[in-house]
């Protein structure tokens, strides 16, 4: 019962989430700060450390503005809906060498659902705020992720193929630098359809505030507000560490085995992410949508041929 | 130009003169004539018109029409003038519109101001002004200002009423079966600034685009006439804020050609420096606008960080960062201590250090390419056709700068070219922002080296030299002058009575007026995401659309 407890709300539950949101928060605006030649938060705290608490904890403490015209409850369960679900996939994720919360034979799918939930959740505050720009931004979620998903399924299947499981304990454990090579081509599939998901840069079109001033948030402030930016952070957690789960061999080191190289590996992907944002401006959704059905999802299709080409090659006796 | 003449002889008209040297001056007896004249000038070669602006002559009852048509081409330009009733029963012209669509929101514009109707205007509503002036022609020298903001209440109240009909009314003739409605893209709204466009679209496709403006409707051509010749000076650099002195040396112009007055040399070249130090810091904002409208923020810091060094210079010359007041009729208003070269020599190094990451990383951007390169295309003759100036013409082809055409300042003096790019894209439009960004760098360190080689020989004294005296009261007469600003084209037409304190007229012609006039031609068909696009590429600043 206590580990239950444990594991809801300490690690790696809520305040696991909370820790990560205020620390990568800070990170991204930091280095994103670095790369537009400016300094970023620096007057509370050590190198301006406590701003984003604070800025969240103002959040939490500001009026939730209920629009006229709206279903309250639908309004202002979603936001609380979209973290649960967000919260969710960490407890897949073998964090380190045997901690993982619910050892599931069927991990890797629970993973790639939790995270397909999450945008139809968007579109739903979207839908509920009967504003014309979050309507157009939750169409635009929509058509993005089911778009995106296909080749982002795609993408986290050849793992499961290579090593003939769908538990994400077993794959990290049969993970080694000749597989990782191997999924190399998985890899980079699998990240650019992250970036879909996560609305990040060049695909950042259901937020994009020069068109559709915020999407789907337009009309969330205060807590609800508070809610969906969790969420935000919670959906980039579950995904970073699916790809490091995936593909990076999760906990696995150099010298040792540690939780350490699991967090430097989820760090990485979110600077490469980071860079691309400072480099890339947004596409269209027309753009968007040629590009994913006319190459990412053809190409996830040839990576799935050539991991069973592989499988047949050299890991057969997995 | 004689062909212009012989063919403006042959109609009836009071005189005929040539103007400095690309313009010549006519005034029609009759307004009949003024379509025929137009057509002969269309098909002659003056495609576009700069602008129509009338004067108000409240005590000979005429109201002055002004008509600047321009052949950008090969630079031929004619002033048209033509009396009208004042009464305004009877102050009606036939619009121009339907021959140069570049007249339409000129048009408009008078109406509104000054009440002149034009006949066959496709579509004649008030423009600029607000709602609470509706039947009311605020440019009127017998309007009551002081009478008008009695009612500051009941004013704000029919704004609101009017915004609040339109918005209960605007959807309704709509198909309810369709997905298609209106959507305010702005005032308030982060990449709009203070300007709405009233989006009819269906889904995410635009059908049509309503541009309403007048938020930030300070009336400048009123405060001018209420401030004295130096005075005004403040009023003409809030133009817009990005380029203010280029502004300020256009209307200098205007006041020392009525003066007759001769500027010195060295202010002549201190008003070519400090106006490209103007268009640097301008174009500097329009790239990273360009960029922030698709959605990335790098570009517009890194500008940021360049062009502080830029303002660096102008506040050591003049004291302001921004709004510098520092050309006045005469000269310029401060002399240079030769120790702030020193601060432009820095800036001038922060640029060519960093100069090369910028065209690196966003100017070869392949997404930018790809989003920007077949969208917004304004063809060569649709340049004409429109009246555009400044970086949207240039992008097209055309070789317009009235920094060559009509040189002013020291530009005369200087090694200029052409800059063109070919297809008028978007793309275009932002890589032209850059290349004269880079022909301003180069022009401020021929200016710079030349004011030092000049001051060096004992030519120039940059304490004493930088003022010649204008005289407070000027005579009667009428002034027109035109600079290069970093937007285009802004065209000052100055008018004074006779032992003048204060302009009696002054019209600020400013480019975004006709620019974002295209915006409804170029996103009838594009998407909801093309509208930041096209928008930032127009390089549109709202300070100079309302004035």
């Amino acid at each position: 019962m206590s580990n239950i407890i444990f594991s809801s709300f300490v690690f790696p539950g809520l305040l696991y989430v909370l820790v990560w949101t205020v620390g990568l928060f800070w990170f991204f605006r930091k280095f994103m700060a670095a790369l537009h030649k400016r300094v970023g938060p620096s007057f509370n705290g050590k190198g301006g450390s406590y701003q984003t608490l604070f800025d969240l904890s103002k959040l939490l403490t500001k009026e939730s503005i209920t629009p006229e015209g709206v279903n309250p409850y639908l309004f202002s369960i979603m936001p609380l809906l979209a973290v649960i679900f967000a919260m969710l996939p960490s407890a897949f994720i073998p964090w380190s060498d045997g901690v993982v919360v619910v050892d599931s034979t069927y991990g890797l799918l629970a993973l790639v659902v939790l995270i397909g939930i999450e945008p139809f959740l968007l579109f739903l505050t979207g839908f509920g705020s009967n504003n014309k720009y979050s309507f157009l931004g939750g169409i635009r979620i929509l058509t993005q992720s089911i778009s995106m998903e296909t080749s982002f399924l795609l993408a986290s299947l050849s793992p499961a193929i290579l090593f003939s499981t769908m538990n994400l304990t077993t794959i990290v454990e049969q993970s080694s630098w000749f597989s990782f090579l191997v999924l190399i081509p998985g890899f980079v599939i699998y990240f650019i359809a992250l970036l879909g998901l996560l609305e990040q840069p060049p695909f950042n079109i259901p937020d994009a505030e020069q068109e559709i001033v915020y999407g789907f948030y337009t009309e969330y402030s205060g807590t609800n507000y508070f809610m969906l930016q969790l969420a935000m952070f919670a959906e980039f957690m579950a995904v970073f560490a699916g790809a490091a789960t995936l593909f990076l061999g999760a906990y696995k080191g150099v010298f040792f085995d540690s939780y350490f190289f699991f967090f430097m590996k989820m760090m990485l992907i979110a600077i490469v992410m980071m860079t691309m944002r400072a480099a890339t401006p947004r596409i269209t959704l027309n753009h968007m949508l040629n590009f994913s059905w006319k190459y990412m999802v053809p190409l996830a299709l040839v990576n799935i041929a050539w991991v069973l080409l592989a499988k047949s090659l050299w890991f057969m006796g997995v | 130009m004689n062909k212009v003449k012989e063919l403006i002889s042959t109609f009836d008209c009071e005189y005929v003169q040539d103007y400095k040297k690309i313009w010549i001056k006519a005034k029609l007896n009759s307004k009949d004539d003024l379509l025929h004249v137009a057509k002969a000038l269309k098909e002659e070669g003056l495609k576009s018109i700069s602008t129509v602006s009338p004067t108000d002559f409240i005590a000979d009852g005429i109201m002055e029409m002004n008509y600047f048509f321009e052949d950008l081409k090969n630079k031929r330009n004619l002033w048209l003038k033509v009396d009208l009733e004042r009464d305004e029963e009877k102050c009606v012209i036939e619009s121009i519109t339907p021959l140069f669509a570049s007249a339409s929101w000129h048009e408009r514009e008078a109406y509104s101001m000054f009440g002149v109707r034009f006949l066959n205007h496709p579509d004649l509503r008030d423009i600029i002004k607000s709602e609470d002036f509706k039947d009311k022609y605020p440019f009127r020298k017998d309007f009551d200002w002081l009478e008008h903001e009695k009612d500051t209440l009941g004013n704000m109240q029919q704004i609101v009423n009017s915004f609040k009909k339109e918005q209960g009314e605007n959807e309704v003739d709509l198909d309810t079966d369709s997905s298609e409605t209106i959507l305010n893209w702005g005032p308030t709204h982060p990449a709009s600034g203070p300007i709405r466009l009233r989006v009819h679209c269906d889904g995410e496709e635009i059908i049509s685009v309503d541009p309403d403006i007048g938020y930030v409707w300070r009336a400048l051509e009123h405060l001018v006439t209420q401030k004295d010749f130096i005075g005004s000076i403040v009023a003409v650099e809030r133009l817009c804020f990005m380029d203010n002195i280029n502004s300020m040396v256009g209307y200098a112009m205007a006041v020392e050609e009525i003066a007759g007055v001769e500027i010195t040399p060295f202010a002549a070249w201190m008003r070519t420096l400090l106006g490209e130090v103007a268009r640097v810091s301008s174009h500097f904002m329009g790239l990273g606008m360009f960029f922030n409208n698709m959605g990335l923020h790098t570009l517009a810091m890194w500008n940021m960080d360049t062009r502080e060094f830029f303002l660096d210079f102008l506040e050591s010359y003049s004291g302001a960062r921004i709004a510098t007041a520092a050309v006045e009729p005469g000269g310029v208003r401060y002399g240079l201590d030769m120790a702030m070269f020193d601060e432009l020599q820095k800036a001038l190094d922060k640029f060519d250090a960093t100069i090369g990451e910028v065209e690196a990383v966003f100017v070869n951007n392949p997404t930018m390419k790809l989003r920007a390169d077949d969208v917004g295309v304004l063809s060569e003759e649709e340049a004409y056709k429109f009246g555009l100036s400044g970086i949207v013409a240039r992008a097209s082809g055309v070789k317009t700068d009235i920094r060559i055409d009509e040189p002013y300042a020291a530009y005369g003096e200087l090694d200029l070219e052409y800059i063109t790019q070919k297809t008028g894209s978007a793309k275009d439009r932002f890589i032209m922002i850059f290349q004269d960004l880079k022909q301003s760098i180069d022009i401020i360190k021929q200016s710079k080296a030349h004011i030092e080689k000049s001051v060096e020989a004992g030519e120039m004294n940059p304490t004493k030299d930088h003022m010649v005296k204008v005289p407070k009261k000027l005579p009667k007469g009428e002034a027109i002058s035109r600079v290069e600003w970093a937007r285009g084209e802004v065209l000052m037409h100055l008018v004074t009575e006779e032992k003048a304190k204060t302009p009696y007229r002054l019209k600020l012609r400013a480019p975004s007026f006709n620019h974002t006039m295209m915006l409804d031609y170029l996103l009838k068909g594009q998407t909801l995401s093309d509208i930041p696009l096209i928008f930032g590429s127009l390089y549109i600043c709202q300070g100079d659309l309302d004035r």
